[in-house]
């Protein structure tokens, strides 16, 4: 190709080493099935968990730089301890992931995580389920950090519920706020349609 | 692949004016490509497209999604954002721009470290336009410790 040189769009991030096997998956068919959908590459580093993302094809010959977000968000998400399925539904448009770290509102002891974690899953997952069935998202609780899978509009709606229980708010009250919001997005006169 | 014209194209300077003076062919010396930096800020309420030289200090063209839609709340979405860079990218064209790396950030800090809605859409259109793409960056600014989030001791009241 050419001699002078271009630069290739990347990125570079790291994921939980323990993430590692979901992230390749049995055989490597998680890998092969991020990197046949999206059109990229991903080179994993087993040993420190870190992860390079290219574009299969450079910008120029049709490769869709775009592409290379959702393949980052993806990795991510599987680091942040969501299951490749899950995951999966980020290669749609519109999809977004976003990582809420615990430790920015509360002091990340050990007893501080364990309670707020359990606050956020509920019994049996309970709280859990409701955040993601009203707004229509996917959350993972992995560590300090809640991970959410969803439209643009759901994920701030399930962020706001999720930041309101870290800081102590009564479930309850973040029932009722959950449940306007799914009222209001029935209705559909919540967002602008694009 | 390509014809030895093709090639001597493609040659770095230097090389060329080797290869020119052995063969004193006199031909216009092709330039290396003139590259541009296209920052992306993206938040929930709006979009802002800004391309620079690679020094980041000198703007070549700038749009907002404001620019491009009436309604404040229609200003992050993305056919405002793609409207926001083919105008950008429109520009660069007229100025000669070949090749854009691009700074990708949300608003950061104790804010959203999310970018917008609007963000893949740009980024397609810049894609779209035919220029070079180079690096694509995420420049989200990461707080190292920082400031008190904004809303005070009582929280945001609805």
């Amino acid at each position: 190709m050419s001699a002078e040189f271009r630069p290739e769009p990347e990125f570079m991030l790291n994921i939980p080493r323990e993430r590692v096997g979901v992230l390749i998956g049995p055989q490597g068919s998680v890998k092969k099935r991020i990197e046949g959908a999206l059109g990229v590459v991903l080179e994993v580093d087993s040993g420190s968990g870190s992860v390079r993302i290219r574009l299969a094809r450079r910008p120029e010959e049709g490769g869709d730089p775009v592409a290379l977000f959702k393949a980052r968000d993806v990795v991510q998400a599987i680091g942040r301890g969501f299951s490749p399925e899950r995951a999966f539904r980020l290669f749609e448009d519109g999809v977004v992931l976003s990582v809420i770290d615990i430790a920015d509102y509360v002091k990340p002891s050990r007893n501080n995580l364990v309670r707020v974690r359990a606050r956020l899953i509920g019994r049996e997952g309970r709280t859990r389920r409701i955040i993601e069935e009203t707004t229509n998202t996917y959350v993972s609780i992995y560590g300090d950090t809640v991970a959410i899978i969803g439209e643009e509009e759901d994920v701030r709606a399930a962020e706001e519920a999720v930041i309101d229980l870290i800081n102590g708010a009564p479930h309850s009250a973040v029932y009722k706020k959950l449940n306007e919001y799914a009222r209001l997005r029935k209705l559909g006169g919540l967002r602008p349609r694009f | 692949m390509s014809s030895a014209q093709a090639e001597e194209v493609e040659k770095k300077p230097e090389e060329k004016e080797a290869q020119e003076a052995e063969r004193t062919v006199v031909a216009a010396p092709k330039k290396t490509l003139k590259w541009g930096i296209v920052h992306i800020y993206s938040s929930y309420n709006n979009i802002i497209v800004h391309l620079t030289d690679l020094t980041g200090a000198e703007t070549i063209a700038r749009a907002s999604g404001g620019m491009f839609v009436d309604a404040g709340r229609l200003e992050p979405t993305p056919y405002a954002a793609t409207r926001a860079a083919s105008y950008v990218m429109e520009i660069a064209k007229q100025k000669g721009i070949e090749a854009v790396h691009i700074r990708v950030r949300a608003p950061g800090g104790v804010k959203a470290k999310t970018p917008g809605p609007g963000t893949q859409a740009a980024i397609r259109a810049i894609a779209r336009s035919g220029v070079i793409i180079g690096r694509i960056e995420d420049v989200t600014p990461i707080p190292h410790d920082s400031v008190r989030r904004k809303g005070g001791r009582r929280g945001r009241r609805v």
